[in-house]
């Protein structure tokens, strides 16, 4: 797959909802997965962000504020970290582990078939349908995921381990787009488990959205 | 070092006036000093720099005073806990600590209810443009990025804030400042544009 060094490919429109936070919580967390594991900087849009901060007016706090921020800075040092429950996971980008350890947390992992477990991420805060649906999938080491299709279209993303399909092999930071109709099977190359983060749009919201970001990285 | 933000960089700037290359190289050093000695003064004077702009951020957002105060605060924490993280050649500061709120939209969105999208806008266009293949470093970018915008007209630098910083949709931009849609598409593309071409001549 070929990697990109630049995300100036994208327009106006799409570069401010993912520097400002405005784009669907799901897919802005998808494309900040994928651009920081290939080392893309989405640049521009962040700084301008970034700049308008210090430009911004200020607005009273309350005054004992940097005191409470101390003390809930050490109630945390007194707490206990919690670990991630699959330690290839540390790895992906410091925000994306936060999302999962929530997950963790909330729901957990749930079975998703013989030797695969999955963990939804619950980005949308209502469970409203027609928003896109965030999950990472374990596949055991060398397991086949039994072919399959999807309501809509699927954009996976390889963030540790390794996996193929009738395609092509997937390491971290690699990813592959399926339509709905087309059937895959991605298998998990052996000796160790493979996890990709997966979104579908189940049809209704991102048509033609996926499409555009598969030839924004892979033409 | 001085708790009260007037510390070797010079008084802190005032509200509407970005930040110079001194006293960005100098946040950096004092997160720096979070991340390796969890120096209390150097996050305070961060606290006092950055916490009332964050809280107007998401008061901007929607959030009422008791949630952008309670975010604020928990963004804070966040630099302190994540300050290890920060890469100095990769980001400023104040991008770096906006980020970390932006990714705090959710919760005021959660709060407030306020639809986070457009479902007439696509989100996710190829422009069609080639990207140049001459990849700039990170702070060479950051350096000419300021000096663009410091360039632009207050109307054009207007829209970008609300585009880029508050995250209005453009047509969400459009009834704000009562444009016809398509003038504020072109004035955004113009503004983006300019920049661009600044990046490209220099």
């Amino acid at each position: 797959m070929m990697k990109v060094t630049s995300a100036t490919m994208m327009d106006e429109a799409t570069r401010a909802a993912l520097a400002s936070g405005r784009a669907e919580p799901s897919l802005g967390l998808f494309i900040d997965t994928l651009l920081e594991m290939r080392g893309v900087s989405e640049g521009e849009g962040a700084i301008i962000a970034g700049a308008t901060l210090e430009a911004e007016i200020m607005s009273d706090m309350s005054p004992n504020a940097l005191d409470m921020a101390f003390a809930a800075i050490d109630r945390g040092r007194a707490a206990p970290k919690r670990a991630l429950v699959y330690s290839e996971l540390g790895q992906t980008p410091a925000f994306l582990q936060d999302v999962i350890l929530a997950a963790e947390a909330d729901r957990g992992w749930g079975y998703g078939g013989p030797g695969i477990r999955r963990l939804a991420l619950d980005m949308s805060g209502d469970k409203a349908g027609g928003a896109a649906k965030l999950e990472i999938i374990r596949i055991g080491a060398g397991v086949k995921v039994p072919w399959h299709t999807h309501k809509g279209q699927e954009l996976t993303l390889c963030i540790a381990g390794e996996f193929s399909d009738h395609n092509a092999v997937y390491g971290p930071g690699d990813f592959s787009v399926y339509d709905g109709a087309t059937r895959h099977q991605p298998v998990a190359a052996a000796g160790a488990p493979a996890f990709a983060l997966a979104i579908t749009d189940d049809g209704l919201r991102f048509e033609g959205l996926l499409g555009a970001l598969q030839k924004l990285f892979n033409a | 070092m001085r708790s009260d933000g007037k510390g070797s960089g010079g008084p802190p700037k005032p509200p509407g006036e970005t930040l110079g290359d001194l006293e960005r190289t100098r946040f950096a050093d004092l997160l720096g000093l979070i991340a390796t000695r969890q120096d209390r003064p150097a996050f305070a004077e961060l606290f006092a720099y950055y916490a009332p702009r964050v809280k107007s951020y998401l008061l901007r957002l929607g959030a009422d005073n008791a949630q952008a105060e309670e975010i604020a605060q928990d963004v804070m924490v966040t630099v302190w806990r994540k300050a290890a993280l920060f890469d100095r050649a990769q980001a400023s500061v104040s991008t770096w600590i906006f980020r970390i709120a932006r990714n705090r939209r959710i919760d005021v969105f959660r709060r407030t209810k306020k639809p986070d999208l457009d479902p007439e806008e696509p989100m996710i266009l190829p422009s069609g443009v080639e990207a140049p293949d001459a990849r700039i470093e990170a702070m060479e970018t950051e350096t000419r990025v300021r000096a663009a915008m410091k360039d632009l007209p207050e109307d054009q630098l207007q829209l970008l804030r609300l585009a880029f910083y508050e995250g209005l949709s453009h047509r969400e931009i459009a009834e704000k400042l009562d444009l016809p849609l398509g003038t504020v598409k072109s004035r955004i593309r113009l503004a983006f544009g300019k920049m661009k071409a600044r990046l490209d001549n220099d």
